[in-house]
């Protein structure tokens, strides 16, 4: 089985680490991974945003990247969900190619379980008690609410029960820019309501820029990691 | 456009506002703007009756009624025979000085075959107030209050007892606006607690505006009507 | 206070939680609680069943509104009712204002209605020298206050016990310690009194059944049967897309918004006004009216996408879920309708450019989808306005200059790179400072460290 990694923009550049630990992942599970050089920005801020032609522009280059994967997977809930949801709309919804993208797509814990079945792959986060912030595109786009639980879980940690744990985090692309300051009240939310806890993570680099971004402002909080870096910790390789 | 420009319902007017009295042509303009809007798309059909859709096995409507009513804060008392639901209404209000009747029960407790002289006060300065119901709901808990018994002694005074016989409760709403269809009076209250409101502070009150205590005297009588 | 409009949503959020960060507590936990009770409300029933009905016979009506809209004036003035058409808001309050002239009236209330909230109702009748008195308990607190509602649903949500203590005591005279109890029985007299005195009653109406012409009102505290049984005179004022095909539709869309609203299975009163009171009827309105509102409403119906807003039931489910909404309350969004349907309708309503920047206000996490009664895709409808201000040239321009610059780089992974590179060499809290798009980013926030090497570098290395 083969698999490109869509490392995406945020991650390309501000989780690194964390997009190489996705690789080590899904190579432990004994997947072969590439990288296609061409890969960008799914084009997620513009579409969000109501920029319609320069979306379709970045949708239409990273359809023409991943054309030919067998699955492509992302360290990302919001950009798959992008490319799982609104691909279709943007690049017609009649084009074979792109359909059968959509259906190849896949978030990264989302792939482990769906796809792998994996459920207990290790024990290296025993002992460690971990809050999981449900990015809002995995766990409404995607409908993925159980399967990261279930894998820190199978790594041995104790997932905390969070009143604010499906709540957004206020990132929202520009959102987060243009209504600054409303933006950061809901990240508040977030941290204020959050148990003691080791550590927090996410599927989503935005909404851990977010979170670590607001909760090094107040200084306040957790240490804050990827998923895909916890997971292989987890795995205790 | 496709409406006619027509004089009907206009009225004439003493001080004209240009457009502003112009009824049929405000009417026009917007049917004309709606029918604009919905051409170009399908007209799609109606999906059918609301059907509630519970799954578990439907429970005994009179039984369903009394536990939602209650949980929604009302009170029920329940009678096998008519002569004890009169009995016990009558030992109620005895408790209170100012009683309102409702139009129906007055002119029972006025030329019934019991007749007890209960003085009628007028709802407004009333501390408890005798409706008669037309029936009641099984899937939503309520009474249903038509105005024919007259529409402020079942709102004004504090405390609502309200006579409704088990034969009239409907299991499902639809079944009852089906039953009022038929002969729609002015207006129909349903009411399926007492009044109450959260509005202070998110803490429930009761008795905000309408009557604070409702009881409804339930009666499993086939025969006569009250 | 008034409402100043949505232009300055920003301002007015930024003001709310730097100002009265009570407001955001008070607001968040009330929505919590609304909406626990919606979840178990919805578990005790087929509820995806109840929405798909639900969407299915307002997206029937909405595409027949115009052989519906003559059935239902049909009905009403064969029950006796008169019925007026309201192009406008100014339409409106004219034939409000005729009906006053014409019957001398000088005192009115109201039963909590949005509408009247939208056409700004009260302070036309003040400017005509009549009194009028909100009856809902969390409107009347908002009247005395000088405030307009911060919820569709729960119009005082913004306000703790102990604001309506303080508020009680200067106008009531209760203690300052007084029980939510006293307080109400202080409001129940001052306003039993003006439903007694008024000449006139002003409600809504959540439906409006098209075959009986009935319409069909939901509430807990019976002022609204008050409000449309005492006064000798009764106003309905109904937004064109309040209408329901059926009485028996009626049936299902009452229990669905109470269920939705607030969790109960049905309002404890439900009023369903035919028209006005007939002979072998001992009191009730000799007059009724009912006044049938676009004012906007049809602008909304010719868009192709916003159209499905329109089947709204306004039971505050979206606001109550909001996570936007939760941090200010309603007041930020400048006019009656908050939180996401606010910011959907606004468009439609306003004009676009009046109603922005509110289509941005929202992080498109798609809470609201997943309990809307009525399924409105809000996201969607939110993405398309913020095309459609794309394409009117109401965004910023350095936003669309910068997406351009961005999405050629896009296109060229080569100059992509470089661009991230450069990252590493200006750290973002000097882009920051020079990049209006950042600056807000920034100033709430950290600077997010860009990795040391990116990912694809990492990649090229070879990694084990
Ligand atoms: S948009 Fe949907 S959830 Fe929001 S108020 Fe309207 S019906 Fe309720």
């Amino acid at each position: 089985m083969r698999v490109s990694l869509f490392a995406t923009c945020l991650g390309n550049e501000f989780y690194a680490d964390a997009c190489a630990d996705a690789v080590r992942l899904l190579r432990h599970f004994g997947v072969e991974v590439d990288v296609p050089e061409g890969q960008t920005c799914c084009g997620q801020p513009a579409f969000n945003s109501g920029h319609q032609d320069e979306a379709r522009r970045m949708a239409r280059h990273t359809h023409q990247v991943f054309a030919e994967s067998e699955y492509v997977v992302l360290p990302s809930g919001s950009c798959a969900g992008m490319m799982r949801s609104f691909y279709p709309e943007l690049l017609g919804t009649d084009d074979a190619s792109v359909r059968s993208l959509t259906t190849r797509t896949y978030e990264l814990a989302q792939f482990l379980v769906q796809v792998l079945g994996v459920d207990a792959p290790g024990t290296g986060l025993s002992g460690r008690v971990v809050a999981y912030h449900h990015g809002c595109h995995a766990l409404r786009e995607l409908g993925v609410r159980d399967e990261p639980v279930a894998l820190l879980r199978g790594c041995g940690a104790e997932v905390i029960a969070w009143e604010a744990d499906e709540e957004c985090c206020g990132f929202g692309g520009l959102f987060s820019a243009k209504l600054p300051e409303v933006s950061a009240a809901m990240a508040d939310r977030k941290l204020d309501t959050l148990p003691t806890v080791d550590l927090l993570t996410s599927a989503d680099g935005g909404c851990l820029m977010q979170l670590s971004g607001r909760a090094t402002h107040r200084g306040v909080g957790p240490p804050i990691r990827h998923l895909a870096s916890v997971l292989w910790e987890g795995v205790g390789s | 456009m496709s409406m006619a420009e027509g004089p009907e319902g206009g009225g004439s007017e003493d001080r004209p506002r240009p457009h502003h009295n112009d009824r049929a042509g405000a009417r026009a303009r917007i049917l004309g703007k709606v029918r604009d809007a919905i051409t170009k798309r399908r007209r799609e059909p109606h999906p059918g009756h609301f059907g509630g859709w519970r799954d578990q096995a439907p429970e005994d409507p009179v039984e369903q009624f009394i536990r939602l009513f209650k949980a929604a804060g009302g009170e029920v008392c329940r009678f096998d025979l008519r002569e004890s639901a009169s009995e016990w209404v009558r030992n109620f209000i005895g408790d209170y000085a100012t009683v309102s009747l409702g139009t129906i029960a007055r002119r029972e407790a006025q030329h019934g075959a019991r007749a007890v002289r209960i003085e009628h006060t007028d709802p407004a300065d009333a501390e408890v107030g005798v409706s008669m119901a037309y029936g009641a709901v099984a899937e939503t808990g309520s009474l249903i209050m038509i105005p024919q018994d007259g529409r402020r002694a079942q709102l004004l005074p504090p405390v609502h007892v309200v006579w409704v016989e088990e034969r009239t409760v409907f299991p499902m709403l639809i079944d009852a606006m089906a039953a009022l269809a038929k002969e729609l009076p002015s207006a129909v209250g349903l009411h399926s607690g007492p009044s109450k409101s959260a509005d202070i502070g998110q803490i429930l009150v009761k008795g905000v505006h309408g009557p604070g205590r409702l009881i409804a005297v339930l009666v499993d009588d086939k025969g006569v009507q009250w | 206070m008034s409402f100043t409009g949505p232009g300055r949503y920003r301002e007015e959020s930024a003001k709310m939680l730097r100002d009265k960060p009570e407001m955001r507590h008070s607001v968040t936990q009330a929505t919590r609680t609304f909406d626990d009770h919606r979840t178990h409300a919805f578990g005790q029933v087929d509820g995806e069943r109840w929405r798909d009905w639900a969407r299915d016979v307002k997206t029937h009506l909405l595409s027949n509104l115009d052989i519906y809209l003559e059935q239902a004036e049909e009905s009403l003035e064969r029950n006796g009712a008169h019925v007026h058409w309201a192009e406008t808001g100014a339409d409106a309050l004219a034939i409000l204002e005729k009906i006053v002239e014409d019957n001398d009236v000088k005192r009115v209330v109201k039963a909590k209605s949005m509408l009247s909230e939208e056409l700004a109702i009260n302070a036309h009748l003040e400017s005509l020298g009549v009194s009028v008195f909100e009856t809902d308990l969390g409107e009347y607190i908002i009247q005395l206050l000088g405030e307009p509602p911060s919820h569709i649903v729960g119009p005082a949500i913004h306000r703790s016990l102990d604001d309506c203590r303080r508020l009680f005591h200067e106008h009531f005279g209760t203690p300052l310690d007084a029980e939510p109890d006293a307080l109400a029985a202080a409001a129940r007299i001052a306003l039993r009194q003006e439903f007694l005195a008024a000449d006139l009653g002003i409600s809504g109406g959540n439906f409006l059944a098209a075959d009986t012409g009935t319409v069909a009102l939901i509430e807990n505290e019976g002022n609204i049967r008050l409000s449309t049984s005492l006064p000798r005179i009764h106003v309905a004022f109904v937004g064109i897309e309040k209408l329901v095909p059926t009485l028996g539709d009626v049936a299902g869309f009452v229990q669905l918004t109470t269920r939705s609203a607030t969790g109960q299975p049905i309002g404890n009163y439900v009023s369903l006004i035919q028209g006005p009171r007939r002979e072998d009827e001992p009191d009730g309105p000799e007059e009724v009216h009912v006044v049938l509102v676009d004012n906007g409403r049809t602008n909304l119906l010719a868009d192709d996408t916003a159209w499905e807003a329109l089947r709204c039931v306004r039971c505050g489910a979206c606001l109550n879920i909001c996570p936007v909404y939760r941090q200010t309350g309603g007041h930020a969004y400048g006019w009656p309708y908050s939180g996401p349907i606010g910011a959907i309708i606004a468009p439609g309503l306003l004009g676009l450019e009046k109603a922005m920047p509110l289509p941005h206000a929202s992080s498109l996490c798609g809470a609201c989808v997943d309990v809307c009664p009525v399924r409105i895709p809000i996201p969607e409808i939110l993405v398309h306005w913020r095309e459609r201000a794309v394409e009117e040239g109401l965004v910023p321009l350095a936003e669309t200059v910068g997406l351009k610059a961005y999405t050629a780089a896009a296109e060229r992974p080569v100059v992509f790179g470089a661009a991230g590179a450069a990252l590493r060499y200006a750290p973002l809290e000097l882009g920051g400072r020079a990049l209006p798009i950042l600056s807000g980013w920034m100033q709430e926030r950290s600077a997010p460290k860009p990795s040391p090497k990116s990912f694809m570098q990492l990649w090229k290395e070879g990694l084990e």
